[in-house]
């Protein structure tokens, strides 16, 4: 039956309050959603397919750019499956790493949301701290990697890239800093007025509902779902290095903050028990280059949560499927429980708290540079940064020396 | 190993058919040879009944003849239970399970969309992941649909790799 009352608009694909292609056509009633359709595909560059014609190798390359935040997670997930499925077992040491670096990159991620957070309630001063700090994250992962995104440290064996002791005393004093902030973030969440009023009671997704679409990661566990692959299903050296799983009961927005938060505090504690008891061993075992016949589900927790891939091989070189199932899959059909009845005003703050990964959901993203390729140095790229936005009106250098 | 030979005795204990074709390689993992959609259907509830209230996802597969499916589920604790569906490719039907797990509509409509499935009780809604033009009857995941001969410019299938993509293919291969 029509109802004369009811509006449909649609939001995006592009969209100021979306960061990346998703459309939502959303219905409602004055100001509250009745109905949302979500939308993705936008980021669809056949990965898989890609994969099914090039070594296991080069695929390396192509599933940790699944990603531009969890890359990581994405080729850990591949690199064990394969081990799994060439009987090898790797050092201790390239465990303790890839555990190492998946947690560096669970604090920029995190970070990262919580910024996003911040910007989407208009709490712009919580997304400047926080990517402030997320910035610190990144120049360590640049250390360690070679790169601020797709680090490249996992190889199927093991891993690219060691811990030198320098890398280890920058580490430890960025956690050191790091500790304050979130210890600070968290005492805001749990105090602020206004972050109470933005997100207690919005987005609520009740906990049967979550068990019901199958929600993972820091949404499910702010719904009380214990989940967490780290803890469930051990994997890298996670059996050594324990970890305190985090839940919340509040199912709504303010439980998601929650949760991040303090598994930030957890990844702090992880690193510094990593680098405590980091064995020492080679960093790579060889690995034949055909892969046996057979077939491998290999999962990680991403900080997005559950991250899953199955891998099938023919004996050959190339793989017969890879599957990504990343976690921002698994949890769009939980947004649009939680968009019903919701405020429209409320609806990039309940998109922005899944922290959905539009690309991890397609599974791919392609970057091409505009115009021609240049090669920099780290501080060449900082000094770019700093006079293009000169040339726009911001003089960043300037507020470098206040935050001294 | 505990939890895992006792759902595989289970199933077979119930499915005496099984016996042979349900298979743990590894702590945490359960994987069946591919069964007909009759006993699929079949395992499905008796999955359930184990335990296993979750499908963390669903992988297509091209098996030469036939299409598989492989609905993975999960028991919470860790343990995954692959159930490989099979369906031959000239008569791809199958039926869904998003009554009973709404949270697998994408998953099915990329069955549908990237292998042609046929997938039977899927609720009406966009499309899922191929654009809204892309040409009827082209399944990119099957393995006989080769990539090259796809014309992006005019969206069709050809019988032969344009010129152009084929040269910049070569280029690409050769690095």
């Amino acid at each position: 039956m029509k109802n004369d009352k009811l509006v449909t608009i649609p939001i995006g694909p592009e969209h100021p309050a979306l960061d990346e292609p998703a459309s939502f056509t959303v219905t409602l009633d004055g100001e509250k959603v009745v109905d949302v359709v979500v939308g993705v595909g936008y980021n669809h560059r056949g990965l898989e397919k890609a994969c099914e014609s090039r070594t296991y190798a080069q695929d390396l390359f192509l599933v940790e750019r699944v990603c531009g935040i969890c890359s990581h997670t994405h080729s850990t997930a591949y690199c064990q499956g394969l081990e799994e499925l060439a009987g090898v077992e790797i050092s201790r040491r390239a465990k303790y790493i890839r555990v190492l670096v998946s947690e560096l990159e669970r604090l920029h991620s995190h970070l990262l949301w919580l910024g996003v957070a911040g910007h989407e309630i208009g709490f712009d001063t919580l997304f400047m701290c926080t990517w402030r700090d997320r910035e610190r994250v990144l120049d360590v992962l640049a250390e360690a990697g070679g790169n601020r995104v797709n680090y490249g440290v996992n190889a199927i064996g093991g891993v690219r890239r060691d811990i030198d002791p320098e890398l280890e005393t920058r580490i430890r004093s960025m956690t050191d800093v790091l500790e304050k902030e979130i210890d600070y973030y968290l005492e805001l969440a749990m105090t602020d007025s206004v972050l109470a009023a933005r997100f207690k009671g919005v987005g609520v997704l009740p906990r049967a509902d979550a068990e019901k679409f199958g929600v993972v990661g820091p949404v499910a566990r702010a719904d009380g779902i214990a989940d967490d692959v780290r803890v469930v299903e051990p994997y890298a050296a996670y059996d050594e290095l324990k970890v305190n799983q985090v839940t919340d009961d509040h199912c709504d927005v303010f439980g998601r903050t929650i949760v991040r938060i303090k598994e930030l505090q957890e990844s702090l504690r992880v690193i510094r028990a990593c680098l405590d008891g980091m064995p020492e061993g080679p960093l790579k075992v060889n690995v034949p280059r055909r892969i046996p016949k057979g077939e491998v589900i290999s999962r990680t927790e991403a900080p997005r949560g559950e991250n899953i891939q199955y891998i099938r091989s023919n004996g050959t070189d190339i793989p017969d499927r890879i599957r990504v199932r990343a976690p921002s899959e698994a949890n769009w059909h939980g947004m649009k429980r939680m968009m019903q009845g919701a405020y429209l005003a409320d609806v990039p703050i309940i998109v922005a708290a899944n922290d959905p990964c539009y690309s991890c959901t397609d599974r791919a993203v392609v970057v091409r540079g505009a115009g021609g390729r240049r090669a920099m140095d780290w501080e060449e790229l900082r000094a770019y940064g700093v006079e293009w936005y000169r040339g726009r009106g911001a003089d960043i250098s300037r507020v470098e020396e206040k935050l001294k | 190993m505990e939890r895992e030979n006792e759902v595989v005795a289970a199933f077979v204990a119930a499915f005496p058919w099984l016996d042979g074709r349900i298979r743990s390689p590894r702590k945490k993992r359960i994987f069946t040879d591919p069964v007909t959609r009759e006993e699929f259907n079949r395992l499905v509830p008796f999955a359930l009944g184990q335990g296993f209230r979750r499908v963390t996802h669903v992988v297509g597969t091209d098996d030469g003849d036939s299409l598989g499916f492989l609905y993975v589920f999960s028991d919470g604790g860790g343990v995954l239970l692959a159930l490989h569906e099979s369906a031959p490719k000239s008569n791809p039907v199958i039926d869904s399970l998003t009554p009973r797990f709404p949270g697998l509509e994408w998953h099915e409509r990329e069955l549908v969309d990237l292998y042609g499935a046929d997938v039977r009780g899927l609720p009406p809604g966009p499309r899922y992941p191929l654009p809204d033009g892309w040409p009827a009857g082209n399944y990119p995941m099957r393995k006989e649909w080769d990539p090259k001969r796809f014309n992006r410019k005019t969206m069709t299938y050809e019988a032969e790799p344009p010129a152009a993509a084929a040269g910049s293919e070569a280029k690409h291969e050769e690095r």
